[in-house]
């Protein structure tokens, strides 16, 4: 038997826009539903910013808060709903890392080990386009053209919000080599851009 | 700075602000041309906008079910904190007109007052049932306190389930107390000492037993670091206290 679609467009976009509408409204059945739909994409993004489980589930719950807080002034933002919430998962872990980063002053050389992976581990993070809106598709489109590498520093210099010279340090690559991967990756992925606007 | 004859300057320059891999001075440089150039303020909200994307396309990742149990509760607490607020506000409008605040809290008064009407014994009777209808739907927790630190982040929850007649301690914030510590729980009643409600192992929940009478007339609870296994014999609290938060009875 088949079931009647549950919004009148049933998009993932238009399915999540409705539940932040209903959070909005303080309406808790949504937000454990908004929670159930997006909580393991937005834990992966947090669990990639912060790589260490028990920080990433405080900014999950940190990032659920807000939302429940600020869902009123969602449709305003004219995002994609997925991306407005990655924005406020993003922005609550690299708080998380800046208040931790600025505790442990005087330990940085094991917050930098913490913090530090293998290029190739980090190489081999595939994309995931399950639930993604049309903007992160064309994205997707346009990074998976581009070399392992620089695709790799790009991804990490957005959402660690991190410098050439701080790229270097947690890829341990020389700087002249990130230099290049994000020069050449960013004018790749703006002509491919060009074709999606 | 002309761009109309180097769009895809333009372009790239709003790329590497969006990303954040412009260094200061460029920077400076491109938010001072974009406040100017309406322009330019396009091209790096496009930027921005697409970028943001990239949080969509992260492989997904379970988080532990404990996860959302945390953030009802705090919703929860939060939707109790601002409920009591607004009856505060209601009681206290009545209240305000002096007379009538004085003859309704005359309790004797009112007791007799009932009692003489037929129609108003009826009618407590109906409210005793509807009372007892919600006591026994009621939720399990009937006391719940969020305690904060200096700053008023969240760090602990605690709830009192009175069917079980235990109360449950959740940690909330990263706060780990050194391993020759401990951390004391206490009962902060008016007008008398902190009474010791127990103390915290290294768990992130801990379910320690409790009467109700325990909870009753304690407006606000406190976690103090103590030596490992808490302060002992009877005494009150030795350390500074880290957390604090106001015991709300929720109403039925």
């Amino acid at each position: 038997m088949r079931h009647n679609p549950p919004m009148p467009d049933s998009s993932p976009d238009a399915e999540l826009m409705a539940l932040i509408d209903l959070v909005g409204r303080r309406d808790e059945n949504a937000l454990r539903l908004l929670y159930e739909r997006t909580s393991p994409k937005l834990f992966g993004l947090a669990m990639r910013v912060l790589r260490q489980r028990e920080w990433a589930e405080d900014v999950l719950q940190e990032s659920f808060l807000t939302i429940w807080r600020v869902a009123g002034d969602y449709r305003s933002t004219l995002s994609p709903p997925l991306a407005w919430m990655g924005l406020i998962v993003r922005s609550r872990s690299l708080d998380l890392l800046r208040r931790r980063s600025a505790d442990r002053a005087h330990l940085t050389q094991e917050f930098d080990e913490q913090m530090a992976e293998t290029f190739e581990s980090s190489a081999a993070n595939p994309m995931d386009t399950t639930d993604a809106s049309e903007q992160a598709w064309a994205l997707h489109q346009c990074l998976s053209r581009l070399e392992d590498g620089q695709r790799e520093v790009l991804s990490l210099a957005y959402l660690r919000e991190l410098s050439h010279s701080e790229l270097a340090g947690q890829l341990k690559l020389p700087l002249g080599t990130v230099k290049t991967w994000i020069r050449r990756g960013l004018e790749k992925l703006r002509s491919c851009m060009q074709q999606f606007t | 700075m002309k761009f109309s004859a180097h769009p895809e300057l333009l372009e790239l320059l709003a790329a590497s602000y969006a990303l954040g891999t412009l260094r200061a001075a460029a920077r400076r440089r491109f938010e001072t041309l974009a406040r100017e150039q309406a322009p330019v303020r396009a091209a790096a909200l496009a930027w921005q906008s697409r970028l943001a994307s990239m949080a969509e396309l992260q492989q997904p990742v379970a988080p532990d079910p404990v996860v959302w149990t945390r953030i009802r509760n705090l919703i929860a607490a939060e939707q109790q904190q601002q409920a009591i607020g607004r009856q505060r506000i209601a009681a206290a409008a009545p209240a305000s007109v002096p007379a009538r605040g004085g003859w309704l809290r005359n309790l004797a008064l009112w007791r007799g007052a009932a009692a003489a009407g037929v129609a108003a014994a009826v009618i407590a009777t109906v409210v005793g049932l509807r009372f007892g209808e919600q006591l026994r739907n009621a939720p399990a927790e009937q006391y719940v306190a969020v305690l904060s630190d200096d700053s008023a982040s969240a760090s602990m929850l605690v709830t009192f389930d009175p069917k079980k007649q235990r109360l449950l301690l959740q940690r909330l914030g990263s706060y780990r107390e050194d391993e020759d510590k401990s951390l004391q729980l206490w009962a902060l009643p008016t007008g008398g000492a902190p009474r010791s409600l127990g103390v915290l192992g290294r768990d992130r929940t801990l379910s320690l037993p409790a009467h109700e009478a325990d909870m009753r007339a304690v407006p606000a609870l406190a976690v103090s670091l103590e030596p490992r296994g808490g302060v002992p014999g009877e005494g009150g609290p030795t350390g500074p206290v880290l957390f604090k938060g106001a015991l709300i009875e929720k109403t039925l």
